[in-house]
């Protein structure tokens, strides 16, 4: 017995979530009655209008509605209820409003989605560094709120200059960033569950 | 206080399947994933351990049991199943020392796997006494094992996180289930797929999980940069640890071309019995619908990138084996002298593998583990193998850095488990997650009937959650049995959230899925909120 999944659950809502740094995967569902208010809203310039995901990029902020770095939008089928959208930059914050942007440009939200954080897809620039001690606990469980000691950088160890000792060690850890993106092509020859043929 | 090494070696093994149990039919197909890495990893993986401890050798191994694998090994339908499986094989076996009477080469082999199952089936029955758990446990308790826990049922959290009570209830749940089946916390967590997003750090502290693991870009991209790369833990700002796969020894055994397990010498895994030998022989040992499967007995090495495989030859495996063990070994203390000067504590090297690699798909993967841990033990001072739990103990400063959201699927973020295969789970695991936790709301205090009913509904959430559906459905073989267990899963759930919310809760037909999808008996519904 295998039943269907229900098609829809009666509920209007707009999901983001991330595929990689500049990929993001997004599905939604809209009632009968949010289009009906939809079009009552834009009235006669429903005709014609375009339903759109528009993206807010809300990077390192508190989003108020207006206040975003900027927006696009991307025009969509609503009835395909899912669509994979590309991007050009990593590392950003986005929510979405899915609606329709009528002729004149004005724009009707329906739902605003869920906020995702895309991943950095290098090696980051900052280099400032916070160390901390932490005691390790065994057969115990730590408490959630016990206070991090933060303590001050430990020296540069060996012969070489702090500078030169920074530098090479960067060198090596954008090496390995290197091999680790050419590597994330095969990493694993799959599970069990992939070997019976 | 005895001498640092120069470095340190933190060996993981992934032990994982999904929960495969189907009491509804007397041969299940899916099922023999878990008999296969039974024979072929699991108890092979014991036996060497043991084998260490006897002989003295000092190791350190840290292995995630991941709760749907320590659910199906403690079940008694699926410990007397295999206990059936294995004497079918041996059965097998014995045939086939008979059949191959009259051709040495083929007759030594078919000798050895008697052999071999014969002692499975004695180690499982008598040494372990059908506990294989407790066997596990038993290395721990001894310092040698690490056993870490990991997602309740392997949910892949960053996809799950929508919804975040979901992300939750996988942490609780597996926690729970480790402290009651070993009297003790976790140390720390193998994350599903190596799923890390900022933010789950949060709740891996708050479920008093101390440390995890990433994909290598999980530090390598971590925020601010951290000085020692992949070769020192980091804190996160939650004060979890986060240690992170080294590329050099992953590759080494990992990559298809490069590594290990393509060696010519080893067994090849793709030319089994079940598909080579005469159907009318076979047939009993295959699938009941007549359908070839692999039966576990193989007799051809891997050769060369040819179909005129040669016969497997043991000795000359186990000696590459060793070889590649020390060649293993020099290539981490040549990585040790050359990470070492430039830092203020001695690097470590983290090389995780999935479990069963080792004896299923590279059969002598168990040996070589084997020489490897006595290799160094016996000839070398620079490498020490070493888990988190003690290299935190020695080393409790640590930078403090945000790690990058990764996996260690194909291309190193989400899209293995979220692509044009897979996509249409997500709209109903995220509704049937959000569901749960409006139950758990609706009911904070359930008893009786309605309380079992509630903690149906969350295992059968968790059922689906498994990120091994996702993987299935995308990588195709499978995919049909993929597809059938997520919208069971979720049907089962949505059934039992109709009922809760009518108030009618329909007894005989919980009892029943009660019985079906029986892992964490001792489930908290409230896990969910």
């Amino acid at each position: 017995m295998t039943s269907e999944l229900p098609d829809r659950y009666g509920r209007t809502e707009l999901v983001l979530m991330v595929v990689d740094p500049l990929l993001l995967f997004s599905y939604w569902e809209v009632t009968p009655e949010s289009l009906r208010q939809a079009q009552h809203a834009l009235g006669t310039e429903m005709e014609g209008a375009r339903a759109v995901l528009r993206f807010y990029d809300i990077s390192l902020i508190h989003f108020d509605g207006t206040n975003a770095h900027h927006t696009f939008d991307i025009d969509i089928g609503l009835e395909a209820r899912n669509w994979y959208v590309h991007l050009w930059t990593a590392e950003k914050s986005y929510c979405a409003d899915l609606g329709f942007v009528a002729r004149t440009g004005r724009f009707h939200a329906i739902t605003r989605s869920n906020v995702v954080h895309t991943p950095r897809a290098g090696v980051s620039a900052r280099d400032e560094e916070r160390w901390m001690r932490v005691r390790f606990l065994r057969r115990r469980k730590p408490d959630p709120a016990r206070p991090l000691e933060f303590l001050p950088s430990p020296p540069f160890a060996g012969h070489l200059s702090p500078e030169e000792l920074r530098a090479l060690l960067e060198r090596r850890a954008r090496e390995q960033a290197r091999l680790a993106a050419e590597f994330a092509g095969g990493t694993s020859p799959g599970s069990l569950t992939q070997g019976l043929r | 206080m005895t001498t640092q090494p120069t470095g340190y070696l933190c060996l993981v093994l992934h032990c994982h399947l999904p929960y495969v149990r189907h009491p509804e039919h007397e041969h299940f197909l899916e099922e023999n994933w878990l008999y296969e890495a039974i024979t072929d990893t699991y108890i092979p993986l014991l036996r060497v351990l043991n084998g260490l401890v006897r002989d003295g050798v000092d190791f350190r191994l840290t292995a995630t049991l991941s709760p749907p694998l320590i659910s199906m090994l403690r079940d008694p339908l699926l410990i007397s199943r295999y206990e059936r499986h294995l004497n079918r094989l041996i059965e097998l076996a014995s045939k086939e020392v008979h059949r191959t009477a009259s051709q040495p080469e083929f007759h030594r082999l078919a000798t050895m796997y008697v052999e071999r199952f014969l002692q499975t089936r004695y180690a499982f029955a008598q040494e372990y006494g059908r506990d294989l758990v407790g066997a596990f446990g038993r290395l721990q308790e001894l310092g040698k094992l690490e056993i870490i826990t990991c997602g309740a049922t392997h949910g892949f959290l960053p996809l799950l996180n929508v919804t975040p009570s979901a992300v939750r209830a996988q942490l609780r749940t597996a926690v729970a289930h480790y402290e009651e089946v070993f009297s003790r916390p976790p140390h720390g967590i193998w994350l599903p797929e190596c799923g890390y997003y900022p933010g789950l750090d949060e709740v891996l502290r708050d479920v008093g999980l101390q440390f995890f693991f990433t994909e290598s870009h999980g530090l390598l991209y971590a925020d601010p940069r951290p000085r020692y790369g992949v070769h020192a833990p980091v804190f996160c700002p939650t004060g979890v640890a986060a240690f992170a796969r080294d590329l050099d020894s992953s590759k080494q055994v990992w990559s298809a071309e490069e590594g290990y397990p393509g060696d010519p010498a080893y067994r090849d895994y793709y030319r089994d019995i079940g598909w080579d030998l005469d159907y009318d022989y076979i047939k009993p040992y295959i699938h009941v619908d007549g359908k070839r499967i692999n039966t576990g007995i193989k007799y051809l090495r891997i050769t060369g990138k040819t179909d005129q495989k040669q016969v497997y030859d043991r000795a000359w495996a186990l000696e590459r084996a060793a070889d590649h063990a020390g060649n293993f070994m020099f290539n981490r203390e040549r990585q040790v002298e050359w990470l070492a000067p430039v830092m203020d504590r001695p690097p470590i090297v983290v090389a995780p593998y999935d479990a069963e690699l080792f004896g299923h798909w590279w059969f002598e993967g168990p040996e070589w583990l084997d020489f490897l841990f006595r290799k160094l033990h016996f000839d070398q001072q620079l490498v020490k193998p070493i888990t988190p739990a003690e290299y935190l103990e020695r080393h409790d400063v640590n930078q403090v850095c945000t790690p990058c959201g990764s996996s260690w699927g194909h291309k190193g973020y989400h899209e293995v488990w979220l692509n044009g295969g897979n996509d249409w789970i997500y709209r109903h695991l995220h509704t049937a997650a959000r569901r749960m936790e409006e139950l758990t709301r609706a009911f904070p205090r359930a008893e009786g009937l309605k309380r079992r009913a509630l903690t149906q509904a969350g295992r059968e959430l968790l059922l689906a959650q498994s990120s091994d559906w996702a993987f299935i459905m995308k990588t195709g073989t499978m995919a049909e049995y993929a597809v059938k267990r997520t919208k069971e899963h979720l049907t089962r759930f949505a059934s039992l959230y109709e009922q809760l919310r009518s108030g009618r809760i329909d007894a005989a037909g919980l009892k029943d899925i009660e019985e079906r999808d029986n892992l964490f008996p001792k489930l908290d519904y409230r896990n969910f909120s």
